[in-house]
């Protein structure tokens, strides 16, 4: 009994602390049949190892689904991640490549930009280069004695202009039977009548599609015209809408407001009439800034609640 | 000529012969001739012959030369000249705005950083419209308005349309001179002798030629009209002769008129000899042609002007 339990226990002890199934099953097996047979000495002996080897012959018997099971396992998990590999790979391809793809992508925007052709930030910034007389420098160089022309290191020769004045009149002449024109000065849309203090020779008529003008206007011709000629001060509609605005306020007998935020409202009234016809202006102050890289217009300075006071107001 | 022209000071369509060449070297600026603001259309009858391509380098030169310039953008429908002066990004107010009375003139003019004498206007943004009922008066107004200011420009050149409707009409009501763009070939030239005519019938007798994108290599096997040939058929003085030039392209995109390039490019030195001859209201003597004595074709970039 005590070598079957040294044994066994020797065999615990090598086992290690925490065994897989298979092992488990073997290490009971292997106690249960030292347990059974503690008798006879050398048929014990010889019992037990036929019974180990038995034993053994089963266990590897019971090992190959077992191991079949485990490469199961193993050969999903590499497929799955050979997969992720290969998704990976492409991708890290794919990038790769739409980068090359990029770099040969000539002509783009981004390309013109990445190469300096375009610039996105300071388009237009030249610096006025010093001139020469275009007629005479380095790269331009006149002989009138032989009648040639050096230019960017190429000899030409000069050919005489051979139109004279006469040939030039009677160009003129042919024209003016060809093309009989009188510039109109009004223009009417198609389908419209005829004012009656307008000469029908003067007048162009515009198709109503017509891309350039067809819109009808608050304005009249004299105001525009004004608007043209002003100089300084502020724009006629602005003032005009101030005005109105003014006008409003007093007969709603808020006068202190307005006495204090009339400035205020005149500016965010603009601001929303703006931002309300086009998306590319924000502020009068914000255009001045961008058109002309100065104020032109001033406007003092307003607390964010006075102007948000003027806005409610407004919308009064 | 072609560079003997200044020679010829005053009136344009005098041929008188060229006074010994007294006058080249060391000058750094023409003589500005006429009352200015000298309004100026840039017109062609035919689309994309090269018109907002002049319009921007004669007025990017004239700016370089301090000749105050104000540019007019008046192709409403696809105006461009913007993009080619760099200055999109800064054009907010227009004339239509300052018609409406939204701002005044001098507000909606956009001066140029680099270029103070250059100034840009645009007569409308591009999905605003001019009043139907005045638009066409509205460059009479400015020209008249921007002669009346403190500081009058030099120049106003107007970039016209292409076409002859109501834009073009627009565009060419202030102007007192035109400058009419073409190419060597028949179907720009039919438009340009049809814009010659009627600019003439409505006053503008001051007309000159710029011959756009001529190829000498072309001109020399006889495939493309030459400057003499357009000019023949036009019967008008020539302002200037522009080689095709890659060039021209590259400065589109930068935003950069073609005249301001360092080192100069064949195209940019025909343009800066065109905006010498316009203020001085000269007209071409000569062209070059290409050496016929030299069978071997020479690099056929430089070797433009052709005759
Ligand atoms: N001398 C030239 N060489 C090469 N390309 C040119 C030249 N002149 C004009 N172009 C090109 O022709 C096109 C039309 O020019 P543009 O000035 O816009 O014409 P338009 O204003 O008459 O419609 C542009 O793409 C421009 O780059
Ligand atoms: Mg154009």
């Amino acid at each position: 009994m005590a070598p079957a339990t040294i044994a066994v226990s020797l065999s615990f002890r090598l086992v290690p602390p925490r065994p897989c199934s298979v092992r488990a099953r073997w290490l009971r097996q292997i106690r249960a049949s030292s347990d059974g047979n503690g008798v006879a000495n050398g048929d014990r002996k010889v019992g037990v190892l036929e019974r180990k080897v038995g034993d053994l012959r089963a266990v590897v018997a019971s090992v190959p689904p077992a191991v079949a099971a485990l490469r199961r396992n193993i050969g999903l998990n590499f497929i799955a991640g050979f997969c992720l590999g290969i998704t990976l790979l492409a991708a890290v391809a794919r990038q790769v490549i739409s980068r090359i793809h990029e770099r040969d992508n000539k002509g783009s925007v981004a390309d013109l930009i990445r190469r300096g052709q375009l610039k996105s930030g300071q388009r237009g910034m030249a610096k006025p280069r010093v001139y020469d007389d275009p007629f005479n420098n380095p790269l331009v160089k006149i002989d009138e004695g032989t009648s040639t022309a050096q230019v960017f290191g190429k000899e030409y020769r000069l050919a005489p202009v051979r139109l004279t004045t006469e040939q030039q009149a009677m160009h003129q002449k042919r024209r003016s039977r060809t093309y009989q024109w009188k510039r109109p000065t009004v223009f009417l849309k198609e389908g419209d009548s005829l004012p009656p203090d307008v000469d029908p020779d003067t007048v162009r008529w515009i198709p109503v599609n017509h891309p350039f003008a067809a819109a009808s206007t608050e304005v009249d011709e004299e105001t525009a015209k004004q608007n043209v000629y002003q100089k300084d001060g502020v724009p006629s509609r602005v003032k005009a809408e101030h005005e109105a605005l003014q006008t409003r306020l007093e007969a709603s007998h808020d006068v202190n407001i307005l006495s204090s935020s009339q400035r205020n409202m005149q500016r965010s009234e603009r601001q929303i009439r703006l931002s309300n016809e086009s998306s590319g202006q924000n502020s009068l102050s914000g255009i001045a800034n961008n058109q002309n890289g100065q104020p032109t217009l001033e406007f003092e300075k307003h607390s964010p609640d006075n102007s948000s006071q003027s806005k409610s107001l407004e919308e009064q | 000529m072609a560079f003997s022209p200044r020679l010829l000071p005053a009136t344009p369509p005098s041929r008188c012969p060229p006074p010994a060449s007294s006058r080249h070297g060391g000058r750094t600026a023409p003589e500005l001739s006429g009352p200015t603001p000298r309004v100026v259309v840039v017109t062609s009858g035919k689309g994309g012959v090269g018109k907002t391509t002049t319009t921007a380098n004669l007025a990017a030169s004239l700016a370089r030369l301090s000749l105050p310039a104000v540019a007019v953008d008046a192709d409403a429908g696809l105006r461009n000249l913007d993009l080619l002066l760099g200055l999109e990004n800064r054009v907010h107010l227009t004339a239509a705005d300052v018609l409406a009375g939204d701002c005044r003139l001098d507000q909606a003019l956009v001066r140029h950083r680099a270029l103070h004498d250059l100034q840009l206007l645009c007569l409308s943004k591009p999905r605003s419209k001019l009043p139907l009922a005045f638009g066409s008066k509205t460059l009479t107004w400015v020209a008249d308005a921007l002669r009346r200011a403190a500081n009058p420009p030099a120049f106003i050149l107007i970039d016209c349309p292409a076409g002859v409707d109501a834009g073009f009409v627009t565009a060419i009501a202030p102007a007192e001179e035109a400058v009419l763009v073409t190419t060597p070939d028949i179907t720009a030239l039919r438009d340009a002798d049809r814009v010659a005519g009627l600019l003439e019938c409505d006053g503008i007798k001051d007309i000159k030629i710029i011959v756009n994108r001529v190829r000498p290599d072309l001109v020399k096997g006889e495939d493309m009209m030459s400057a003499l040939d357009v000019q023949e058929m036009l019967g008008l003085p020539l302002l200037g002769v522009v080689p095709e030039d890659a060039e021209v392209i590259r400065s589109t995109n930068r935003g950069v008129p073609l005249v301001l390039n360092d080192p100069p490019t064949p195209a940019g030195l025909a343009l800066e000899q065109a905006t010498w001859r316009l203020v001085e209201r000269d007209a071409m003597t000569a062209v070059m042609v290409e050496e016929q004595e030299r069978p071997k074709k020479k690099v056929g970039f430089f070797s433009f002007f052709g005759g």
